[in-house]
């Protein structure tokens, strides 16, 4: 009699209780999509990873193209005012940010927490000539992401980002982040075991893109300003040489694979070609774990 | 009875002119009243409806009618805050701010510095072309398209501030890419720019190119630094090249509508300002526009107070019209007399006369009060507030 | 069809007095009232048709004593009985032709109108020779033409007793002899009493007596 009455008394609780479960689930379920654009790929992939379904990620980057010297037109800046969420790198990422008109209530600054840990790159107004036309990289370094541990707290951002646009998908978004932080702490973890093996050995970068993961990894790295399809002139040769001068490096990390008669020249001059692709766009198999273990495995090819 | 207004319709049509002035005197009596009133009632809706629709309102310290004027209706801006406070208030996550720089006008209109929050906020959208998408791109009110005879794919050239300040606002050659929708606000009299380009205008930001193709700047006022030559036309060659100079933060704006999440966070936002420096105020562009209307009802009182002997002495005037006129008809008087008219017949035809006229004065009074009751919104809107 | 019997009146404040020790005018007798300015032919017909009433003395027409009516009895004597053509009774200017010859219809609730009166109207108008011309304004008509509509208003209630002061007055010879002839051929049509006040001593023969007032004032 007892076991009854209490029973009767807790069931509309319990009952209560179901009934909000499956109603928030089914308000999360049924709660309109949103659309995300995002300024990068890394960027995107976090969002994919967050929001999975309920969200539709943009990247209106074309393929190929470098996101950070990537100008939007007048219609791509109109897509993207009518995006719920538009995830920006910061660190000066978005060089086109100051010309466009984009909603800032909707923007999200996804590097906002560590500004003060910016890199400044000194006299960057070096000009060279690629795919993307005459460009400069001056101001701050803005491939924030390669340094994993930033990449976590990128994530983060974008995490809360969409929760703020969408309160009700908390414990998904919440649920999601957390392998996602997991794997990119694996990937933090794997870089430090693979340069542990030698701090001081010295790398060269055929692009300054490489900053973040310097500093994070504590990698001995020096830049030139080569592209992988183009067969830099005579004079950054000489320039090459001269940097070998005081740094010794044996290895030249590129962003995709060099041209074979550019890597064969520098096997001429005792410098082995790995490729970190920085996938600052979306690659054209994998996904950004998997570029990033590539990239990993490239690398332990110059420590062992 | 039906004799009666037959005579009196028969007279009075023979004397149209006569018969419409006093008809359209008393018409002018009755309805001027009612019409200022009806033009006070929708000054007070208006302006109104356009604080309630502004929770708060964030600007330099002094006068705060002159802040709710400047950013509801784009009059002139007193005082200028900085792009910083818009920051601070998004910082809160008490409110979304909304920054505007109404500090410029091109050929009498405002120049308005928005983002495009600002449009989804006032609920407003293309009807032609698009929104600003590009540095340099603006988007004009309906009216101010009706003006500027403008539509997309038009230039507007902005207009120079100071002819002799070199170091001062720049002229751009804006491209318009679209025209709004008509909202019955203050938005349709203005010409909408981004922020970014507002701040180009002032001379805050400015475009690059390097090289033996550079040339002068086709306006007298361009500033000039080594080899390069700052653009007054932002075209998709140089648009790359545009970029500004200093922390954005401190870049001039002259108000943030801040739209708070809830009623807690508009008291916690509130309780802020002024700031420590008190160089900033917020404030409840409700109040302030009661405040203001406050003063319109005083107007209002006055206009009563005066159309009341006014209208005492225009009455007189009619009635001193139909006494006369009753002299001029002293022989038809009689004659109706001697051929068996009672003296109650002659009072009747008389008020017969004047229903009559009462009734058209009725219509018309009627047809005035719809026309301004019709036109109320576009006078207000035209003539309260510039 | 009057009657009038030591019959005293003078205006008050004014010098003027009229005495009638007795005159008598049949049915259907055509009579013209003659007499120096002032001599009180107007006042007569007043006192016939009720407008003035004598301080003594008697008024009867057609049997009724004009002194014990009242204001308004009076009044509706005159609208149903008698008919008026005065010189200065003008037409009203802002009704045509055919609303002034109805006019006494429309002002005196005595008088029904209505259709029948409206066709007798046009047939008095026709007699008078204004048929085409019942849409016209007054100001629009002839002098001769405007006394027409005035003796057709005056007719148009069939009046036993019609009183005639200067009706010709203004007029030519022509126009005179016209008017005339148009009281004349609708008072014997109806077999009603005409009292004719006329300085025209032409005229004179036309009628069935004539009366001279001068005899009359004090």
């Amino acid at each position: 009699m007892f076991i009854s009455f209490s029973w009767r008394r807790v069931a509309p609780y319990v009952l209560f209780l179901t009934v909000a479960a499956t109603t928030g689930q089914a308000s999360a379920a049924g709660s309109p999509g949103l659309k995300i654009v995002a300024a990068n790929y890394p960027l995107a992939y976090f969002a994919e990873r967050l929001a999975g379904a309920r969200a539709r990620v943009v990247l209106p980057v074309p393929t190929g193209a470098d996101p950070a010297f990537w100008q939007p037109s007048a219609e791509t800046v109109g897509e993207m005012q009518k995006a719920d969420l538009i995830l920006l790198n910061g660190a000066g990422y978005e060089k086109w940010l100051p010309q466009v008109s984009l909603p800032r209530l909707r923007l999200a600054n996804t590097s906002l927490a560590f500004r003060n840990a910016y890199l400044r790159i000194e006299n960057a107004v070096v000009h060279s000539h690629g795919p993307g036309g005459r460009h400069a990289h001056e101001g701050s370094a803005f491939t924030t992401w390669l340094d994993f541990d930033q990449a976590g707290k990128q994530a983060q951002a974008v995490a809360d980002a969409i929760v703020r646009k969408r309160p009700e998908w908390k414990s998904v978004v919440t649920g999601n982040l957390k392998p996602l932080l997991d794997d990119l702490a694996g990937l933090d973890a794997e870089m430090k075991q693979t340069v542990a093996a030698d701090f001081r050995r010295p790398l060269l970068a055929s692009h300054p893109v490489y900053q973040y993961l310097a500093r994070r990894y504590g990698l001995n790295l020096k830049s030139v300003h080569w592209e992988p399809d183009e067969m830099p002139p005579a004079a950054e040769w000489s320039a090459l040489r001269d940097l070998r001068a005081n740094h010794s490096a044996r290895w030249m990390i590129w962003e995709a694979q060099p041209a074979r008669e550019i890597a064969a020249k520098l096997k001429t001059m005792g410098i082995e070609s790995v490729v970190f692709d920085p996938c600052a766009n979306r690659p054209e198999d994998g996904d950004f774990l998997m570029v990033m273990k590539r990239n990993m495995e490239e690398l332990k090819t110059a420590y062992r | 009875m039906q004799h009666d207004f037959y005579l009196a319709w028969r007279y009075l049509r023979h004397n149209k002119i006569r018969s419409l002035i006093l008809a359209a005197c008393l018409a002018m009596i009755t309805a001027l009243p009612q019409a200022l009133h009806r033009l006070l009632d929708e000054a007070e809706r208006w302006m109104s409806a356009r604080a309630e629709a502004t929770p708060l309102l964030v600007g330099a310290q002094g006068s705060a009618a002159d802040l709710v004027l400047n950013a509801l209706y784009f009059t002139d801006a007193p005082a200028f805050i900085s792009m910083g406070e818009a920051d601070r208030i998004a910082a809160t996550s008490w409110a979304d701010p909304l920054p505007v720089y109404a500090r410029f006008r091109v050929r009498g209109l405002p120049l308005v510095g928005v983002t495009t929050d600002y449009f989804v906020f006032r609920g407003l959208a293309p009807a032609e072309g698009v929104l600003p998408a590009l540095l340099g791109d603006c988007v004009l009110g309906a009216e101010a398209a009706e003006r500027l005879k403008l539509a997309p794919g038009d230039v507007l050239p902005t207009t120079p501030e100071n002819v002799f300040n070199l170091a001062g606002v720049h002229p751009l050659k804006l491209k318009v890419v679209g025209i709004l929708a008509k909202s019955r606000a203050p938005d349709d009299r203005a010409v909408f720019v981004d922020l970014q380009t507002a701040w180009v205008i002032e001379g805050l930001g400015h475009g690059h190119e390097t090289g033996p193709g550079a040339g002068w700047a086709d306006a007298a006022f361009a500033p000039l630094s080594g080899d390069v030559s700052a653009y007054t036309e932002i075209t998709p060659d140089n648009l790359a090249s545009f970029h500004f100079h200093g922390d954005p933060a401190d870049f001039p704006i002259s108000a943030v509508i801040a739209v708070p999440r809830d009623v807690r966070s508009a008291a916690l936002l509130r309780g802020r300002y002024p700031d420590s420096e008190a160089k900033t105020q917020i404030v409840r562009p409700l109040d302030v526009t009661r405040s203001l209307l406050q003063n319109i009802f005083r107007i209002g009182a006055l206009f009563d107070a005066i159309l009341l002997p006014l209208g005492a002495a225009a009455l007189l005037m009619v009635a001193l019209v139909f006494a006369l006129s009753l002299r001029l008809r002293q022989r038809e008087i009689e004659t109706i007399h001697l051929i068996g008219c009672s003296p109650l017949t002659v009072v009747r035809l008389m008020a017969a006369e004047i229903a009559l006229i009462a009734l058209g004065a009725g219509t018309l009074g009627l047809v005035l009060v719809q026309a301004v009751r019709a036109g109320a919104a576009e006078f207000v809107r035209h003539f309260v507030i510039a | 069809m009057i009657q009038i019997e030591d019959l005293e009146f003078s205006y008050p404040g004014a010098e003027f007095r009229l005495a009638v020790p007795e005159l008598r005018i049949s049915h259907g007798e055509k009579i013209a009232l003659i007499g120096a300015s002032g001599a009180g032919k107007t006042t007569l017909l007043k006192l016939m048709a009720g407008i003035a009433v004598p301080q003594s003395g008697n008024v009867r027409v057609d049997g009724v004593p004009m002194r014990e009516l009242t204001d308004r009895q009076r009044r509706n004597f005159r609208v149903s009985r008698i008919g008026f053509v005065f010189q200065e009774l003008e037409l009203l200017e802002y009704l045509n032709v055919l609303d002034n010859i109805v006019h006494t219809y429309r002002i005196n609730r005595v008088l029904k109108l209505n259709g029948r009166v409206r066709e007798r109207a046009a047939e008095l108008a026709e007699a008078a020779g204004l048929m085409g011309k019942l849409k016209r304004m007054p100001r629009e008509l002839s002098q001769g033409e405007r006394q027409r509509v005035a003796v057709c208003r005056a007719l148009l209630p069939e009046p036993g007793l019609i009183l005639a002061d200067e009706a010709t007055g203004s007029l030519d010879p022509g126009n005179k002899s016209r008017i005339l002839g148009l009281l004349f051929r609708m008072t014997e049509r109806n077999g009603a009493t005409l009292a004719a006040v006329t300085h025209d001593h032409e005229l004179l023969p036309r009628f069935d007596r004539v009366i001279d007032l001068s005899a009359f004032r004090r």
